[in-house]
């Protein structure tokens, strides 16, 4: 009897062709090394940034001589003289640590009810208008928001438009750092509420309910029971927004009006303005050991929150 | 009799350069039969430049003469200058071909990469023989950048903030009224100069003691100003942020033209002086090389200068051109020895050895 032409289909074929690829490149013998390959691009990817990062570190090391415009090709620690002893860099250094824990305090204070009324409003024209609230900022980007802001705050601007048909003169509202720190929590709100709501998610509901039935109010409730089991998501949360905030160079450069700089465009002026990409290096080195030891201690102290992926100790 | 016809590698640069210059002079006269031996002609240029009205003004006054001259469209890249410089020299340095032909550039940055060595000679452009020493970059060697035209940075103000007349000192800034309402480069370039006048000290002192200069910035701070780029100044005078700004004048010229009211004036202690120029990177293929320079000896002509120039309301290093009718002694404009008394020229080569310092004080003043 003739076999049905759809017995052995033409994908199949190809799911077997694939198949046999596979096992020529990847025989059942290395089978049990896969997990690791899974993790090639991981490598590959973080290998790069190593890679980057020591290109770095050398440049740190060289300084510029200003008559030839070369780098030196001996090695020493000048340029983090100057960024430890320079005042231009350690107020720079003082305002960008100050803005990210503020921004970051801010921020979760502001996500929070957010994402709580998100992931338990029972009504889905809600949630949904919540969402695209949410989303909504992420295809607009971080430059064409600041600049509105400079549209909506700005002397002309719609605020103190609105001010002065009630006989207030117009005001500096931007140029500030005041300003920057708005325009960094409006930044990170987003990041923040979506790193929260996979953890309130997790919260069940019953807990909640169960809280009430035992004579808690809504404030014991949402101090012994919500906020702990919250607290992977505020982990999550805060450290994604302190090392954005602490790296930012959009927000202060649009909206601090020049006086108000953080790490980056000190950063950026060595590279680009001074063309001293030694101590434009070094300045990144340093940024990035500032950011890497802030996460460190909050991961000592807390544990990693959601970025554990639920294996946290929290 | 077959003549020897050697391979543009066989070429030294200077043989070839005075042979094609001859060439390029001559079609330039009409010889059309010497477009035979010019160098095979690149589908494009690109040339390094600053947007909006800068870009504009370049576009009408070189680059679409040079295209209708010699069909080579020109492709403008506003890369920031800043920017530019290391893709440039990591070009250079790696021996790869530059990204760009031409940069239009601060004289400053480019004596940078001049003392970097990333510059092409351009001693032998012919249009050289007519221009005013002010295209010649004082204190480096020959010609690694050519100087195209001046510039002024001046004390722009809204009259409406000055009711009693113009300010005439960089010391009027200092009014109360006018906290919050000024603005400055944001690394304080153009001000460090008249900052040192203002401030008690000599230009002689530049830059052992810059002391006075650092105590009137200082003072200055007080006022509060905002630190800004050049599209910053027109933007603000535009929305009315601020009162006064020590801006090049071509951006307060583009904000009146735009329908902001607005004057400037040269203060009795001072005014920045400095110079742009055009610069073309190592590495370009030999008969890219040629038509590059054929664009800045082009752009070292009366007729590219008049329109260029006009459009930045700048006074080039081409003799006789006249100046635009808004800016007829205007002290922005200067075209006499008398006008140049007022204004501080400081070289170069001071400027790019002690401008990081420079910058970093500044910074440091005004972010403290």
């Amino acid at each position: 009897m003739q076999a049905a032409r759809t017995a052995y289909p033409l994908k199949w074929r190809i799911m077997d062709a694939l198949e046999g690829v596979a096992a020529a490149i990847w025989p059942a013998r290395f089978r049990r090394a896969t997990p690791y390959l899974m993790l090639l691009p991981a490598v590959l990817l973080v290998g790069l940034l190593v890679l980057g990062l020591i290109q770095i570190a050398d440049a740190s090391l060289r300084t510029l001589d200003t008559t030839t415009f070369q780098f030196s090709d001996d090695y020493s620690i000048a340029n983090f003289r100057r960024a430890l002893t320079e005042p231009l860099f350690l107020v720079v250094a003082r305002r960008s640590l100050i803005a990210a824990l503020i921004v970051t305090a801010v921020t979760l204070i502001f996500a929070f009810p957010y994402a709580y009324l998100m992931v338990r409003t029972a009504s889905p024209g809600l949630r949904k208008f919540l969402l695209i609230a949410l989303f909504l900022p992420f295809f607009i980007g971080q430059v064409v928001r600041a600049y509105g802001w400079l549209i909506i705050l700005g002397n002309q601007g719609m605020v103190n438009e609105a001010l002065g048909l009630v006989g207030v003169a117009p005001m500096r509202l931007i140029y500030n750092y005041p300003a920057v720190l708005f325009g960094l929590v409006q930044y990170m709100l987003p990041f923040a509420v979506l790193m929260l709501a996979p953890a309130l998610t997790a919260i069940p509901e019953e807990l909640e309910a169960a809280a009430g039935s035992l004579g808690a109010n809504w404030v014991r409730t949402f101090i012994h029971v919500v906020l702990p089991l919250a607290r992977p998501g505020f982990i999550g949360a805060g450290v994604v927004v302190l090392t954005l905030s602490l790296t930012d160079f959009a927000v202060p450069a649009i909206l601090g009006g020049g006086s108000q700089d953080f790490v980056a465009i000190a950063i950026y002026d060595q590279f680009f303005r001074t063309s001293d990409q030694g101590l434009g290096a070094t300045l990144a080195l340093m940024l990035v050991a500032l950011g890497s030891i802030l996460v460190g201690i909050v991961f000592a102290l807390f544990g990693a929150g959601t970025l554990a992926m639920g294996r946290s100790r929290a | 009799m077959k003549r020897f016809r050697p391979t543009l590698s066989q070429l030294s640069r200077r043989t070839f350069l005075q042979a094609t210059a001859a060439l390029g002079g001559a079609s330039a006269l009409g010889l059309r039969g010497a477009h035979a031996q010019e160098p095979e002609k690149p589908a494009e240029i690109i040339v390094r430049a600053w947007g909006g009205s800068w870009v504009d003004s370049l576009k009408a006054g070189v680059s679409d003469g040079f295209t209708k001259m010699t069909g080579i469209a020109v492709r403008h890249d506003l890369t920031e200058d800043n920017e530019i410089q290391p893709k440039v020299w990591a070009a250079v340095a790696q021996n790869r071909v530059p990204p760009i032909h031409i940069n239009w550039d601060t004289t400053t940055n480019a004596t940078k990469s001049a003392l970097r060595g990333v510059t092409e000679d351009l001693s032998d452009l012919p249009n050289l023989a007519h221009v005013t020493d002010l295209a010649k970059p004082a204190g480096l060697e020959g010609f690694p950048i050519v100087n195209t035209y001046g510039y002024v940075y001046v004390l722009a103000y809204r009259p409406a903030a000055f009711p009693d007349g113009p300010p005439k000192s960089w010391k009027d800034l200092l009014d109360p009224k006018f906290k919050g309402r000024l603005a400055f480069y944001n690394d304080g370039i153009g001000f460090h100069f008249p900052a040192q006048v203002a401030g008690g000290g000599k230009l002689e002192d530049i830059p052992s003691n810059m002391q006075p200069a650092w105590d009137f910035i200082t003072k200055m701070k007080a006022q509060q100003p905002l630190l800004g780029e050049d599209p910053d100044f027109t933007t603000w005078f535009q929305n009315g942020e601020i009162d006064a700004a020590c801006t090049i004048s071509t951006n307060a010229r583009e904000a009146r033209k735009n329908g902001v009211e607005i004057e400037w004036v040269v203060p009795e202690e001072g005014a920045k002086f400095d110079t742009d120029g055009l610069w073309i990177p190592k590495g370009l293929p030999e008969n890219e090389l040629y038509w590059a320079k054929q664009y800045i000896n082009h752009a070292l002509t009366k007729e590219a200068q008049q329109v260029w120039l006009d459009g930045l309301g700048l006074p080039g290093v081409v003799p006789g051109l006249t100046p635009p009718k808004d800016l007829v002694d205007d002290p922005s404009y200067p075209t006499t020895e008398e006008d140049f008394q007022h204004l501080i020229r400081i070289s170069s080569k001071v400027q790019v050895e002690n401008e990081s310092e420079w910058f970093s004080k500044f910074k440091a003043i005004m972010q403290g």
